[in-house]
């Protein structure tokens, strides 16, 4: 591990589709499936991704094109230099009969947590939905996992729709104990409306604007519990959760404002 | 824990939240409180909002921290009002950290921040990374800091002020002194020392989006004492001794220099939100090992 930044190459990409790919560098520092890193592009910017596999001795970070971090990275070829600080935060606990929910790019952390699973003889169902079918990375290695239900947008992939539209049915029939889920917020807000009556406990990871990612600046920091989403997230837990007052409402900006 | 007087105003603790960590909301501040800290100090704000300078803005190295948050605030509206929520969620005392680009600013700022009854304000005029557009911080001169030092007193009504310093310029001492002569009722030593710079040796750029940033942590810690003392020697007024307190060790070399109070920022990173705690019973620790009953009977023992 090492705070202190540092440059690496990029070792090899995948592409997913258009505007989604992997980057693979040494696996210069163990993580625990939910972590993060900050990722800085020299002379552009540095910006917080989750660790979404540890392969052999590589680490991966999948990476949608949104804005001007990431579509530049979209540009960057295996050798560039860029810099990494990390891996920050806390990740996931691990549970026998999970139900893993991931919505877009906010699969990248679960892929690591199915793979730690897995490794510990843990079963879990994944539901992961996504605007289009390229955002659903690695879909085949999912298929292999187990049981797995699909939803798109725009039907391309799976069942077209949303994962609220399947989920209560997978509650239905399956003796579910722990549930885990990544993505956007809005998608988590009403994937907690269903899943609270139930009482099975969860995790979400959670995102938020960062600057340092070691816990000083209080960028990150949640209203109502004064948590750093940097330190003791990202990945919260159904009680850390239930003391945030802005849960699915306006977020800070770099300013600190709420837009 | 220590109970402390500090201009009429009554800490749990000696130790104080610096200004530019944790302190942009009131729900961080008060978790702040909670790990024993005695007051909470806010980001610093200005009238309109900023979003400060690209990231990576903050960077820790071997011995300490660099920063070039470049002043980022939600602007002295939002700031007001996580004051308010501050104060009624909490009892422990809130310095609001202020700045302005120009003179009249600092009296804007002033008037407005004192409307949301701050315990004290502090007066930020030694950030040493908003340089490319502020240009020389208004701490490295004396004529800006009287006049500075004027005019918030003018707007800040009663509520006490306190200059904060850098360590660099036409020396600390001579500043304190003008703070003092010009109405100040407390000083801040020291804001982060620099600018520094690092560069990446694969890339060969600076790390820093704003190439330099101020620097903190331990590195600094002996440029903190050395500043402290020399204020103590120059005014009466009592300081909020800030800069590289990690340890309990660093805590007392404060004290001994001069600080009546003491900043705690970059620590918050290498010993976590728990240094309030740690450092408070590190100091009654050592008072009770000692054989001192308070702070006071070692406070400026290192000038006898
Ligand atoms: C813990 C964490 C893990 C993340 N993991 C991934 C991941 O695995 N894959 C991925 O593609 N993206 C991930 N992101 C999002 C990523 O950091 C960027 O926000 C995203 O790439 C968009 O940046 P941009 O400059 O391209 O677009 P912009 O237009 O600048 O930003 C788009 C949105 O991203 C958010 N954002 C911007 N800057 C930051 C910042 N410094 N910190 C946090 N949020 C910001 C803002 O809400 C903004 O509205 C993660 C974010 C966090 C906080
Ligand atoms: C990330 C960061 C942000 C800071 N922001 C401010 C600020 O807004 N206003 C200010 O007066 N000082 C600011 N400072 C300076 C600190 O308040 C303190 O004076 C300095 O860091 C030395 O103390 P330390 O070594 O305990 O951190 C900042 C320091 C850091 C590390
Ligand atoms: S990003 Fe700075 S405290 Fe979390």
């Amino acid at each position: 591990m090492s705070d202190l930044m540092q440059t690496f190459p990029i070792r090899r990409i995948v592409e997913h589709g258009p505007g989604v790919k992997s980057f693979y560098f040494d696996k210069i520092f163990n993580v625990e499936a939910g972590q993060f890193i900050n990722l800085w592009i020299p002379g552009l910017d540095e910006k917080p991704f989750s660790v979404s596999s540890i392969t052999g001795d590589q680490i991966e970070l999948s990476i949608k094109a949104y804005g001007p971090f990431s579509k530049e990275m979209m540009k960057k070829k295996a050798g560039d230099y860029l810099g990494i600080r990390g891996p920050f935060g806390k990740g996931f606990s691990f549970h026998d009969k999970a139900l893993i929910i991931g919505g877009g790019i906010g699969i990248a952390p679960l892929r690591i947590l199915a793979q730690k699973l897995k490794e510990q003889n843990n079963t879990f169902i994944s539901l992961l939905g996504a605007v289009t079918r390229q955002e659903i990375i690695f879909s085949s290695w999912w298929d292999s996992l187990g049981q797995r239900h699909f939803t798109t947008d725009d039907g391309s992939l799976g069942l077209k729709g949303v994962v609220t539209d399947v989920l209560p049915e997978i509650l239905k029939m399956n003796d579910i104990k722990y549930i885990y889920a990544a993505g956007p917020e809005i998608m988590f807000v009403k994937v907690k409306e269903m899943i609270d009556p139930t009482g099975i406990p969860y995790e979400f990871c959670m995102e938020r604007y960062m600057k340092c990612g070691i816990g000083i600046c209080g960028q990150c920091v949640l209203d109502g519990s004064g948590i750093r989403l940097c330190v003791e997230g990202p990945v919260l837990n159904k009680e850390a959760l239930s003391g945030i007052t802005e849960l699915g409402m306006k977020h800070r900006d770099a300013s600190g404002r709420r837009v | 824990m220590i109970n402390t007087h500090f201009l009429n105003i009554e800490l749990k603790s000696p130790t104080v939240l610096a200004s530019g960590i944790l302190g942009l909301t009131a729900s961080s501040m008060q978790r702040v409180i909670e790990f024993g800290c005695g007051a909470v100090t806010t980001k610093s704000f200005s009238l309109d909002w900023r979003t400060g300078h690209k990231n990576p803005s903050i960077i820790p190295f071997e011995h300490g921290m660099l920063n070039a948050v470049g002043l980022s605030n939600p602007g002295i509206d939002e700031m007001v009002k996580e004051i308010r929520l501050f104060r009624r969620q909490c009892t422990a005392p809130v310095f609001a950290s202020i700045f302005g680009r120009t003179l009249d600013e600092f009296g804007e700022v002033t008037r407005r921040a004192a409307e949301a009854e701050p315990d004290m304000i502090e007066v930020n005029i030694s950030c040493p990374n908003v340089h490319s557009e502020f240009g020389q911080p208004f701490g490295e001169s004396c004529p800006d800091t009287a006049k500075i030092t004027q005019i918030v007193k003018k707007h800040a009504g009663k509520i006490p002020v306190s200059i904060k310093l850098g360590p660099h310029g036409p020396g600390i001492g001579k500043l304190a002194k003008i703070c003092e002569e010009n109405g100040a009722d407390a000083i801040t030593a020291i804001n982060t020392a620099g600018p520094g710079m690092l560069i990446d040796i694969n890339v060969r750029k600076p790390v820093l989006a704003n190439k330099t940033g101020g620097v903190s942590g331990p590195a600094i810690l002996p440029i903190a004492v050395k500043s402290v003392y020399e204020v103590y020697r120059s005014v009466k007024i009592p300081i909020i001794g800030t800069g590289g307190i990690t340890k309990t060790g660093d805590a007392i070399q404060m004290i001994l220099a001069g600080a009546h109070i003491l900043g705690v920022g970059t620590a918050v990173y290498y010993e976590g939100i728990e240094v309030f705690d740690k450092l408070n019973k590190g100091i009654e620790n050592y008072l009770k090992e000692q054989g001192f009953d308070s702070i006071e009977e070692i406070r400026g023992a290192a000038h006898e």
